[in-house]
């Protein structure tokens, strides 16, 4: 087990060979038909870049298993000091799939707000008051601005008629 | 003996600053001087820089008193690292400078010399900023 | 030079329209400028969804005016933030900061903003030139001309830029597959749908460039924010001496010369002109130089090296429908999203389009040195936002936008899943812009490859019967080679050692 320690770069390549197979395998299952206006056919571009796919994952493998490194981006926010802060990412994905969950069916103007206050609070800001009140004129604005500016009518969901 | 002193460059943190170099002279105590920020924004003017600091120093060694500084950027409030900080040292007194604040602006922007005075373990002595 | 069509162009730019949203776009280019962690080309990806609405010139011109204003924006954070750290605007850090710190921000902010202006403003004007020979060129261009320089393009991209070229396929790779799921074009056949009907049109590429840079970078900047607390160096109202002037004019010219060609090369980029221009300012400037003091050359060369560099990638892009980094890959996606085709019949299918661009690029330079030159202490003053708010933003703005496409919340998950493959690479050092190239020219170069063989009724040696094609073809052999043939040559003076011993 040890050996899979800090190898997490072999679950990459273990992706783009599934990625790569998957491709393989409906580009496979495409008719060879070919026309006269079209020799190529549809075929041969999944081929190649299924192939290729699969030829990268190994080569990524192999790298890795001696000791390669992805060189991790870095940024000006950002500090790689510390591990990552698995937390505030799910505490941020959680905001995002609310958001997907309840458009639909509460309205982009609270489905918005939650997800803007959501992320807020994710990233550290605890202003209890602030932030809802910042997230729900946000979601609002956006809201009129989308409708009477560029007539994308976004979901109003529960308040229907309020808006 | 230990003196914590929240401090923050303007008006109220200097006041502070000076009242708790007093106090600590009255009483022979060491003073831990705590500057923090949340280290949200990228530019934080309540976050001592180094001219800020030369000042800080001049005060404190014209007080004559023994004092040390912290400046923890973690994300955290600044009410809770003075509160923090005067529970490690074991502190017996808290000096924080007053700024005023109506009552909308203490909902929307919160006073970190509420916070302070409800969560210490220890006495606090809140000083008014010179106008 | 026939100069018709760029007067005809400055009608359409001059437009109140036009002018509203080439204001726009420099004001959220200067603003995005400054703040650290959002770029240009996550804003302009942002934006894609909301433009679909508006005229694609009207929507073009604020883009464009995103992208320079951004390179205005990141040197009034590199000289007045007293912790520089990380910039986008590096080099000018070095320099300008020590100016600053000296006293002397508001010359550095001046030399700055001034030749910045002067090179975008040379930079298009050698793009009014250029473009027009190029594409002029470029329509003499077979099929199998085509394929072999998307195959440059394709990688260059991949195995120029970034520390491993291994990964930079593997981007490649991922997305190149990803421009794969649709129905074929031509023969209709669905590819990697699965069954689904939301698939059938193939992925937006709204969707995976917002994923990709805006949520991606979310995610990825919330696993490790950076906790600064800094301060800005107080500046007045910026302006230059005399003095200052001789010392910068000879610097931002220079500047410009280096910037303009590496923009319009694939995979040239913006760091190496301005790492280029700041060594050789140093280099030039004379004994008494105060290089490592703060000199005003090691700002003003650099910045003008930036700016003309954001110019000369307008040619290859505009001509050839060839991105060469990451915003202009978004604006080409923009193009395509309104049903044009970029490539070199741009200029000749929608002039109208092209020239009123390049003449907004003329006006939004002039208005970011009227917007940079007296506010930029004001323009640092964003920095006070704290970051959560920002970031919570680029998420809120990031769904808003991919919901907005089609109005599904499909799309929504589809933001989720590439979202999550942004932060993937991110971790694992995979290159961006491999992925996002590769989603782009992916189906054009299978385009241009069945064309080809299909004009040529079969017959795969078409691939290497126009000369340009070859020469192409020794270029990407020598690009793939290099590393080999440098390797075979340090061994060979050893060799002689051994036999004299």
């Amino acid at each position: 087990m040890t050996f899979l320690r800090g190898r997490a770069e072999l679950g990459v390549a273990a992706f783009l060979a599934l990625v790569g197979v998957v491709v393989l395998v409906d580009g496979l299952g495409l008719p060879t038909v070919s026309a006269a206006a079209d020799p190529v056919g549809t075929r041969p571009m999944p081929l190649v870049v299924g192939t290729m796919l699969l030829v990268c994952a190994v080569f990524l493998a192999v790298d890795v298993v001696r000791g390669g490194r992805g060189e991790v981006e870095g940024g000006e926010d950002v500090d790689l000091d510390h591990p990552s802060d698995w937390r505030t990412v799910g505490l941020l994905l959680v905001a995002f799939v609310a958001n997907i969950v309840l458009i639909d069916r509460l309205g982009f103007v609270i489905s918005g707000a939650i997800l803007f206050w959501g992320s807020c609070f994710a990233l550290g800001s605890r202003h209890l008051v602030r932030d809802p009140l910042i997230s729900v004129a946000l979601s609002l604005g956006t809201f009129y601005g989308f409708y009477s500016g560029l007539g994308i009518h976004l979901p109003a969901g529960v308040l229907q008629g309020v808006l | 003996m230990v003196i914590v002193v929240g401090y923050a460059p303007g008006p109220p943190g200097e006041a502070a600053l000076r009242r708790g170099a007093e106090e600590a002279r009255l009483r022979g105590a060491r003073l831990v001087v705590v500057n923090s920020s949340r280290g949200d924004a990228l530019v934080d003017r309540r976050f001592a820089q180094a001219e800020d600091l030369e000042q800080v120093e001049r005060t404190l060694a014209a007080a004559g008193v023994q004092w040390s500084l912290h400046q923890p950027v973690r994300g955290r409030e600044a009410s809770e690292e003075i509160v923090r900080a005067a529970h490690e040292a074991r502190a017996d007194l808290i000096v924080i400078g007053l700024r005023h604040r109506s009552p909308v602006g203490k909902l929307l922007m919160g006073s970190t010399a509420q916070s302070v005075l409800l969560d210490a373990e220890c006495p606090v002595l809140a000083v008014k900023g010179e106008r | 030079m026939d100069l018709g069509p760029l007067m005809e162009g400055f009608a359409t730019a001059a437009t109140p329209m036009n002018l509203l949203y080439a204001t726009i776009g420099v004001i959220l280019g200067t603003a995005v400028g400054v703040l650290p962690g959002i770029g240009p080309a996550m804003t302009v990806a942002l934006l894609l969804p909301v433009t679909y609405s508006l005229p694609p010139t009207s929507a073009l011109i604020m883009f464009a005016g995103v992208y320079y204003g951004g390179m205005y924006g990141g040197s009034t954070t590199s000289i007045l933030l007293n912790t520089p750290g990380e910039s986008s605007s590096v080099v000018t850090a070095i320099e300008g900061n020590l100016m600053a710190k000296r006293g002397r921000a508001a010359q550095a902010l001046a030399t700055a903003a001034i030749g910045s202006f002067v090179a975008g403003t040379i930079g298009t004007a050698l793009l009014v030139a250029c473009a027009p020979i190029v594409t002029k060129f470029a329509v003499s261009m077979g099929a199998p001309d085509y394929f072999a320089v998307m195959l440059l393009a394709l990688l260059a991209v991949s195995a120029v830029l970034g520390s491993s070229r291994l990964r930079g396929f593997c981007s490649l790779g991922l997305g190149l597959a990803i421009g794969l799921i649709g129905l074929d074009r031509v023969s209709g056949q669905p590819r990697l749908t699965f069954g689904q009907a939301e698939l059938a049109d193939g992925i937006d590429i709204v969707v995976v460039a917002v994923a990709i840079f805006a949520l991606g970078e979310a995610l990825w900047v919330a696993a490790h924010l950076r906790r600064k607390a800094a301060q800005i160096i107080p500046v007045g109202q910026p302006w230059m001496g005399r003095e200052d002037w001789k010392r910068s004019w000879k610097p931002w010219l220079r500047g410009t010369a280096y910037g303009f060609p590496f923009g319009a090369l694939p995979a040239g980029g913006a760091e190496i002109p301005t790492f280029l221009s700041y060594i050789t300012e140093k280099r030039l400037s004379k004994p008494r130089d105060e290089f490592g003091t703060g000199a005003i050359e090691g700002v003003a060369g650099p910045e003008a090296a930036n700016n003309a560099s954001a110019a000369g990638t307008l040619v290859p892009m505009l001509s050839l429908g060839l991105p060469t980094n990451a915003t202009a890959a978004i604006m080409l996606a923009a193009l395509t999203g309104f049903g044009i085709q970029p490539g070199p019949l741009l200029f000749q299918k929608e002039p109208q389009l092209v020239w009123g661009l390049i003449a907004s690029l003329f006006i939004g330079n002039a208005l970011l040195l009227l917007l940079n030159l007296p506010l930029a202490p004001a323009w640092a003053k964003l920095l006070q936002i704290p970051r959560p708010y920002l970031y919570a933003g680029i998420l809120f703005f990031a769904s808003l936008g991919a919901y907005a496409v089609n109005l599904q919340s499909f799309d929504l998950v589809l933001l989720l899943v590439f979202g999550l493959v942004g932060f993937m690479m991110r971790r694992f050092g995979l290159p961006i812009l491999p992925l996002i190239i590769g989603v782009i020219i992916g189906p054009r170069i299978e385009r241009q490859l069945r064309t080809a063989l299909s004009v040529a009724g079969g017959d795969v040696s078409t691939l290497w019967s126009e000369p340009l094609a070859v020469g192409i073809y020794v270029i990407i052999a020598v690009l793939l080679l290099w590393p080999l043939l440098v390797r075979l040559l340090r061994r060979n003076p050893r060799r002689p050692r051994f036999k004299d011993a």
